[in-house]
């Protein structure tokens, strides 16, 4: 587990030496406190489904057995003290409870709602509002691993996109070749200027969410004035102070900046699109499991 | 494009507008006394617009003799004249106009002064979309890319609230003390934690069928609505729960959990749990009758029944209802243990032993109407003993259909044809004898020469033999009548028809002939509390279970007791041959049929039971395996 981990979430814990304090600052919230609550979360699981088989329910094992309201009580008020998480990362802390451990538990007691909630149904699933809550339980679940999975590769090669350029920075260098170009492609015949105003007037933030995600813009127009001008200057009768050629350069050089930042955003975009179904799913979640006990206790 | 100066006095003054990083405004104006000025993107023009959305020379500006000012294209492009995209276009300058070429925005008026063209050139748009104002929280991050967080959070809330919860709540109020529903969706089915047992499918639909208040658990009288005949108490609820026992620990403390919950304890619910899936309800554990049928004694101290925990080590030997007086509907019945002995006066003379006898009389006579009622080298049960119905018990031995082959109740014959005492009627037997000698007369002596041949009778010589003869018959013929009371003492008596098999009452006078047959009853079924079935165990022979070739006596009760059964049959948990769960003889809500259990395996499997945990462990497949396979016609009702 260790080694699994260890390439996703920073250091090594250092080892102890005397004379100095361990320095846990660097530590990811997956390997917080020496694994912590991933041995909580072990432990959870062992203790869960050995007293599933230990525990003989009549006629089978169900979520209306007191074995069964039991996990459910327990998954339930796990998943309002998870859904703190949202409060609670508002305010950075230190200390033994500090955002970081109360990540740590919220990933690790989290995934143990795995074992606990599938044990609470007792493997009865049907197409009704029980399994409904448990769907959307599993949904939240599998989103939070797959932010997890993001957030341990994701920042890496965002910092390595950007080069040490802010985002600020990316904007300015943006800003300085669309000036350029505009000056440059002033003495253009129409239609080549009309294919710099194209590449001019696109917003670089355009596209919807599928290309941010993708990375993919079919419809840009600066890399479209480029191949267009390239052609036009292949049958173009060849001269020596041809405008075209430094409008064509700076394109190209306004092209490449545009493809950093289309990177930088599609990683960012993975940084966020998973909250985007955790958090509603989330919500949803909460709302399904209160139908689920409303019902249960409805037609008591 | 040279324009002469002064001609006509016309003039056109540019005021060019630039904006400086503090915003505010700088204005470089010029003059052109021209006729006409043009404007483009072309530095030569008078109108210089570096803007890439404007051709070279874009479009030509000349003032008409009305002192109207016309604007027209000189390019294939259009411009804006006064928000619309126009050619050619004509302005009133001293209504003034506005023109609009790519980002610039060109304001024509006339100067009050020289009454000359003032045109106002100024940028509205940035050059390009990056040079506008960027919020770069926004910009950099997916918000306007999807639907907010919060949007979607609150939509799925009452998406899911509405159809989950509000939309069944408002099925159960429409459907409050409705009888039936109607057959089509109804929201609150989603609250179905699962598939309702087989008995129940045609509930699937009504959920307020079982769950008539809400909050509140489901109650016996639910059930009792529809179980009107099978449901009845096993045993008064406060005898059960004495027998149960006071609970403990974690019982204890579970219960008190129900109750706090508003699940009162010893609801029909509690055994018959619900929703569990499309199978049939599971025949009861043992465990669950041990927990208060073992030691019962000791808490329910005035209990008649026995202590009973498993079949193979804790159970009572068997105490079959044996009867006390035959005769009536309802012959008087007691239960007496096996142990005890016990025998039974059902008002018949039978000696098994005889009747089974490898050899002697009975074997022969077997053997020679062998032809006529396929009987073996011996007599066997069978030849007597006919299976009711349902192959569970047997028919009661019938005279006429099961003794009369041996034992002919024949007295005479007319014409081939045998007349037969009727058996059961001592009346009538009385009354056939009677008629019988009445209407017949003693042999004629052949000395006589007998009815057909009377012409030629065989006599001794001499008169006074003929005379004797004569007067012996005459006294014999008028004396007959009286020897059908001689036939009867003798058919009631030691060595009579009637005297073989029945007890027989005596006249109530000397010389009267009112003999009376003992009633006979004979007893169906011993065992009332339990379920026995003969068809089941078919591969037996019935001298393993009943020891009747040595029985000399009807009395004798043949059944066997516990440790006959227990050769084959162990508890629940045992490793007999057929481990035996309480349920396969017995059942919580006892009736004269045969138990769940057995009821359940006979039925047609069409939907398989999803579970075989609760039924007792490896009970039906070993029963299977011992009946060679065949298990659906274990028994009957």
């Amino acid at each position: 587990m260790a080694s699994l981990f260890a390439n996703l979430t920073g250091p090594k814990k250092r080892q102890k030496t005397a004379g100095r304090e361990r320095n846990s600052a660097h530590d990811g919230f997956l390997r917080h406190a020496g694994y912590r609550w991933l041995k909580i979360f072990v432990l959870i699981c062992l203790v869960s489904i050995a007293s599933y088989f230990w525990i003989d329910v009549q006629p089978r094992h169900n979520g209306g057995s007191w074995y069964g309201y039991t996990l459910g009580t327990i998954g339930a008020l796990l998943i309002l003290w998870l859904t703190m998480l949202g409060l609670r990362k508002r305010a950075m802390t230190a200390g033994s409870w500090s955002l970081k451990a109360w990540t740590s538990a919220h990933v690790y007691l989290g995934l143990s709602l795995i074992v606990i909630g599938t044990l609470h149904t007792g493997f009865q699933l049907g197409w009704n509002i029980h399994t409904l809550a448990y769907a959307l339980m599993m949904i939240v679940i599998i989103s939070g691993m797959f932010g997890i999975y993001l957030y341990a590769t994701q920042p890496q090669k965002l910092s390595s996109n950007r080069e040490e350029m802010t985002e600020t920075q990316m904007i300015e260098a943006l800003r300085s070749f669309d000036r350029q170009l505009h000056d440059a492609a002033q003495p253009l015949e129409p239609e080549h200027a009309a294919l710099v105003q194209g590449s001019l007037e696109q917003d670089p933030f355009s596209g919807g969410f599928f290309k941010r995600i993708t990375g993919k813009y079919p419809g840009c127009k600066t890399r479209y004035a480029i191949a267009e001008l390239r052609r036009a200057r292949t049958y173009a009768p060849r001269t020596d102070d041809n405008p075209t050629e430094k409008v064509e350069q700076l394109l190209e050089r306004k092209e490449d900046t545009m493809w950093r930042l289309r990177k930088h955003l599609q990683i960012k975009a993975m940084l966020q699109v998973w909250l985007y179904i955790h958090v509603p799913m989330t919500f949803a979640l909460i709302a399904a499991l209160s139908a689920h006990i409303v019902s249960v206790f409805f037609y008591w | 494009m040279e324009h002469e100066a002064g001609k006509g006095g016309m003039s056109f003054i540019v005021r060019q507008i630039a904006l400086k990083s503090d915003g505010s405004e700088i204005v470089r104006a010029e003059n052109h006394v021209q006729d006409e000025i043009l404007v483009g993107r072309s530095s030569e023009n008078q109108i210089h617009l570096p803007d890439l959305a404007v051709n070279p020379v874009h479009a030509s500006i000349t003032r008409d003799d009305d002192g109207k000012v016309q604007v027209q294209s000189v390019s294939d492009l259009k411009f804006e004249l006064n928000g619309r995209s126009v050619s050619k276009g004509t302005i009133d300058p001293a209504r003034g106009g506005e023109l609009r070429f790519g980002g610039h925005v060109i304001a024509v008026g006339k100067d009050a002064e020289t009454s000359g063209i003032v045109c106002t050139v100024r940028r509205v748009e940035a050059l390009s979309d990056s040079a506008e104002e960027k919020d770069q929280a926004k910009i950099y991050s997916l918000t306007g890319k999807l639907p907010s967080k919060r949007l979607s959070a609150w939509g799925f809330v009452i998406l899911v609230l509405a159809a989950c919860l509000a939309w069944p709540i408002y099925t159960w109020a429409t459907y409050r003390g409705v009888e039936e529903r109607p057959d089509k969706f109804h929201a609150d089915t989603m609250w179905s934690s699962g598939k309702l047992s087989l008995a129940h499918q045609s509930l699937k639909d009504d959920c307020q069928a079982c769950h008539v208040d809400a909050f509140v658990s489901v109650r016996d009288n639910a059930c009792l609505t529809c179980h009107t005949e099978d449901a009845h108490e096993h045993a008064p609820t406060d005898r059960q729960l004495v027998s149960r026992g006071e609970l403990k620990g974690f019982a204890k403390f579970r219960r008190n959990v129900a109750i706090t919950f508003n699940k009162p304890p010893g609801r029909c619910v509690e055994c018959h749990t619900e929703h569990e899936g499309a199978g049939a309800m599971q025949p009861t554990a043992q465990q669950f009758c041990a927990e208060c049928h073992d030691g019962m004694d000791t808490r329910l101290t005035d209990t008649k029944l026995l202590n009973a925990a498993d079949f193979g080590d804790s159970h009572p030997q068997f105490r079959p209802a044996v009867m006390t007086k035959p005769g009536g509907d309802n012959p008087p019945t007691r239960r007496i243990s096996l142990d005890d002995n016990p025998t039974e006066d059902n008002g018949l003379k039978f000696p098994h032993n005889l009747h089974l006898s490898k050899t002697g009389g009975v074997a022969q006579m077997g053997r020679r109407l062998a032809g006529k009622y396929g009987f073996g080298a011996s007599l066997e049960c069978k030849d007597c003993h006919t299976p009711d119905n349902d192959n569970v018990r047997f028919q009661p031995v019938d005279m006429e259909k099961n003794c009369s082959m041996c034992h002919s109740l024949a007295f005479d014959e007319i014409g081939g044809t045998f007349r037969q005492l009727p058996h059961g009627k001592p009346d009538l037997v009385r009354a056939d004898l009677r008629a019988y000698f009445r209407s017949t007369r003693p042999n004629r002596p052949i000395n006589l020469g007998s009815r057909g041949n009377s012409n030629n009778p065989r006599r001794r010589p001499g008169d006074v033999n003929a005379a004797r003869t004569a007067s012996d018959y005459a006294r014999a013929v008028r004396f007959r009548p009286t020897r059908a009371a001689q036939a009867i003492r003798a058919v009631f008596s030691r060595g009579g028809a009637c005297y073989d098999c029945h007890g027989v009452t005596q006249p109530t006078s000397r010389s009267g002939l009112n003999y009376g047959i003992m009633p006979v009853s004979q007893t169906d079924r011993y065992m009332h509390k339990g379920w026995f079935s003969h068809k089941a165990h078919n591969d037996e022979s019935c001298e393993s279970c009943h020891v009747a070739a040595t029985s000399g006596k009807a009395s004798d009760l043949l059944l066997p007791g516990i440790s006959t059964c227990r050769e084959c049959h162990g508890g629940e948990a045992s490793s007999s041959d057929v481990p035996s769960s309480c349920a396969m003889c017995h059942d919580y809500h006892a009736d004269e049929g045969a138990p769940w259990l057995i009821r359940n395996q006979n039925k047609p499997k069409t939907i398989s039971a999803p579970d075989k945990k609760a039924a007792p462990r490896g009970q039906t497949e070993k029963v299977a395996r011992r009946q060679g396979g065949v298990r659906n016609d274990r028994s009957g009702g």
